[in-house]
Parts: structure tokens; sequence; C-alpha cells
């Protein structure tokens, strides 16, 4: 057991800093960009550290039923066997939702602001 | 950067038939496979403002034109009367590597500003048009002065970049999947450009001043070209806005069918999106794994593996009603 801050506390404070102090101190607008980059980076990181382990289990439980399969297996795997299935053109029912699904998880880790102007269209 | 300089006197001398001077020279961009450089020089046609583009020794990208042959083109679409940057000359041997040298256009290329800065209004109002006179003009290219592009079997090149990525992705396969249903692969191969998009062109206050980035160039459907701009990653939320975030895409598309002759329906365009946002995908994922690979260490590209979701996400949008 580690001591506070978590590593996602932690993420979230070089990623407040590089935001509130790095960034705007940089000269060129190239470098700017890029911390901004690196500051998104970091965020994607502390969501994963937080909602990462739920989502892959949930996405593990969704693949599986999908696929008839024990969600055990794992994603990885199960993703593998999808795309096999997507390629012989036998693709089980429910497919695009599933999949709808799972993109809507990826998102909420890797960019939430997409999901939420998804979601007032 | 002063060997660079040393080396460009005699060669920028012989590229303009007289003794030509570097007064300026400095690096505005590229990355592990390209240099840019903006120069000005006093040559004998007095004081011109170039870019350089010069090979950066890293692996280029596996279906992208050699910088000789960019050239050519470039100077093949300047004749035949597309706004590009005017080329100045190909260096076989710019300091051990090869360069070419064109014109620098004044102007705004990064997407982002285009879409979203007030100043930019009055050229957005007048980008379209032009986006459809530029790809009329491009379309219409001699092939026979152009034997050198390659002509890429769309699917295929992106079913061997997905496999090489080595990592199951569903949402790609279904995108890959309903193309091979809804992809037409009858029409005649035309000069594309390859990589037409809003943040592609060189853009001033009153419009569009040149259509840059030509490495992507090749034969095949004129279509990909018109569905390419269209990819929702181009439009900077800007969504109601489906051709690159400037416009919804009727007048585009109107203007292109008169030029041509040849009407195109946005309905027509549909699969041609669909396959932009798979090869999006495809590409910030392959983009990823240059980062990975230790290719070209940028967190830049690191980024752009975990945001291929969003695409996925609209290619799972875009599917609907093409797939079944």
């Amino acid at each position: 057991m580690n001591d506070r801050p978590t590593a996602a506390e932690l993420a979230e404070a070089v990623r407040g800093f590089l935001e509130s102090e790095v960034q705007p101190a940089l000269q060129s607008d190239r470098t700017r960009f890029r911390a901004l980059v690196a500051a998104n980076a970091l965020g994607i990181l502390q969501r994963d550290l937080t909602l990462g382990p739920g989502l892959l289990r949930e996405e593990s439980e969704l693949l599986g039923s999908l696929l008839g399969l024990p969600a055990a297996q794992g994603v990885p795997a199960l993703n593998a066997e999808l795309c096999r299935r997507l390629r012989r053109g036998e693709a089980p029912a429910g497919t695009r939702e599933a999949l709808l699904r799972v993109a809507a998880m990826k998102l909420s880790i890797a960019s939430p602001k997409y999901l939420r102007t998804e979601g007032t269209k | 950067m002063s060997d660079l300089r040393t080396a460009l006197g005699p060669s920028l001398s012989t590229l303009f038939g007289g003794p030509t001077q570097v007064v300026r020279l400095d690096p505005i961009g590229g990355g592990a496979s390209m240099e840019i450089w903006a120069l000005d020089a006093k040559t004998p046609q007095g004081l011109l403002e170039l870019i350089v583009r010069r090979a950066a020794g890293g692996r280029i990208y596996t279906d992208a034109l050699s910088l000789e042959d960019e050239h050519k083109l470039i100077a093949v679409a300047h004749a035949g009367g597309v706004r590009v940057p005017r080329p100045f000359g190909y260096l076989p041997d710019l300091l051990g590597r090869e360069a070419f040298v064109m014109e620098r256009l004044q102007g705004e290329t990064v997407g982002r500003r285009i879409v979203q800065r007030p100043e930019l209004a009055k050229a957005r109002a007048a980008l379209p048009a032009q986006m459809a006179l530029e790809l009329s003009r491009i379309h219409a290219l001699d092939r026979a002065q152009l034997s050198f592009l390659p002509v890429p079997d769309p699917l295929a090149t992106l079913r061997a970049q997905l496999d090489a990525l080595d990592e199951p992705h569903p949402a790609i396969e279904l995108g890959l999947f309903a193309l091979e249903r809804s992809l037409p692969r009858d029409a005649p191969k035309a000069v594309c450009h390859g990589d037409f998009r809003v943040g592609n062109l060189m853009v001033q206050p009153d419009g569009l001043s040149g259509v840059l980035d030509w490495e992507f160039a090749h034969l095949g459907d004129a279509r990909e070209d018109l569905g390419w701009p269209m990819v929702k990653a181009w439009r900077f939320r800007a969504d109601d806005l489906r051709l690159g975030g400037i416009a919804t895409p009727g007048g585009f598309l109107e203007r292109y069918g008169e030029l041509t002759g040849r009407a195109v329906s946005e309905e027509e365009i549909r699969p041609f999106e669909l396959l932009g946002n798979v090869r999006w995908a495809v590409g910030a994922l392959s983009q990823a794994r240059r980062h990975l690979s230790g290719e070209e260490r940028s967190v830049e590209l690191a980024v752009l593996g975990r945001l291929a979701c969003e695409m996925e996400h609209e290619i799972l949008q875009l599917v609907e009603g093409s797939a079944r």
C-alpha cells in the first residue's frame, strides 16, 4: 500500500503543473501545443488509473456474452475472436451496439469531451 | 545549419541560373522523415521567399511519394492550373540528402484555426467553391505525365496496415466489412491528392491560396478526395458543418459537379466518408506505433493511439444502414 497521493492523483498534479505553469511560459507555438498534448496525455492516464479496471471488466463481460464465450478469456483474446468472425462475415447479432458501448467506454477515458458533444446531438 | 547554408549556395545558383545568396534559413517544422526550412534567397529573379523540403534520414511512410516524385507532381499540378506553391527545382544531393525548393506561400494552415478564427470567416465562406475548383483541376491532370503515381487498392492497403498493428480492432473490422460491400470499385482512375482536407490548405483572409502536402497522391477513385475532407476528425467540433467544420457539403459537391460535369450526391460520398474514417483510424494507430517502436518518439504520436477510439465511434455511426 502506497501513501497518498495515489497514482491518479500524481498524474493530476503533473497535469495541473503543465497546464497552468509550463504551457503559458513557453515561447514557441509548437512547444506550447506539445505541452498541451502532454497535459492531455496525463489526463488520459489519470482516468485510466481510476476507471480502467472497472471498464475492462465490463468490456470482457460484454464481449463474452456477445460471442458466447467466458469473459475470463480476457479482452484481447475476445477482441481477436470477434475480429476473426467479422472477417468471415459471421458478426453475431448485436455486434454494432456492443461495439458502440465499448467505444463509449474507451472514450470516457481517452476523450470524455468527445462523448459529451456526441450526447448533446 | 551553417553547413546546409553553405551547401545551398551553389545548389541554388545552379537552380536559378546565376549567383544566389542565402539571406535567411530557419527550420519551420517537419519530423523524423522530413525537414522543412524557410529560406529567403537573393536570386537573379530578385529576393524570393522559399521553402526547402529535405529528407531527414528517418524512414519515410511506405505509401508516401519520394521527394523527387512529389516535386514532379507539384510541377505538373502547377502547369495544370492547380493553386500550388510554385516549384523551383529538385536537388538530388543537398548535403547528402534529396530536397526540393518551392515558393513559400503566406497564410494559415492549422485546421483548427481555419475553422475557428473570426478573422477567417470570409475565407470559410469562399473555401467550399474554391476546394471544388482545385479538386476539379487535380482530377483532370494528365495521368500520362505521372506514371510514377501508385495505384493502391484502398481496402487491401488498409487491411494490411491493420494487420501490421498486431492489435485487434473489431470496430475497424466492421468498417472494412461494410466497405467491402458498399465501396464502388469500377470508377476510372483519376489523379487523387490523397490528403485533401482543410488542414492541408494554405488559407488567407479571402480564401484558399494553395494546396499543400502532396506526398500521399495516387491514382484512384476521385470521390476519395471528396469524402476525406468530410471526416469528422477535421471538423474540430463544428459538427453540423460536415465539410471540414466550415460548411455543409451541398455547395461544395454541387460546384464540383458543375465544374466536372459529373454530379455527385451526398449519398454517393457516404462510403468514401466511411473509408476516410477507417483510413484515419488505422493511420492514427499506425502513427502511435511510430512512437512505440522508437522510430519517432513523440507525445503527439503516442496520444493518437488512444484517440483512435473517436474514429472507431464515428465508424460505428456511419456503418449503420451501409453494413446490413
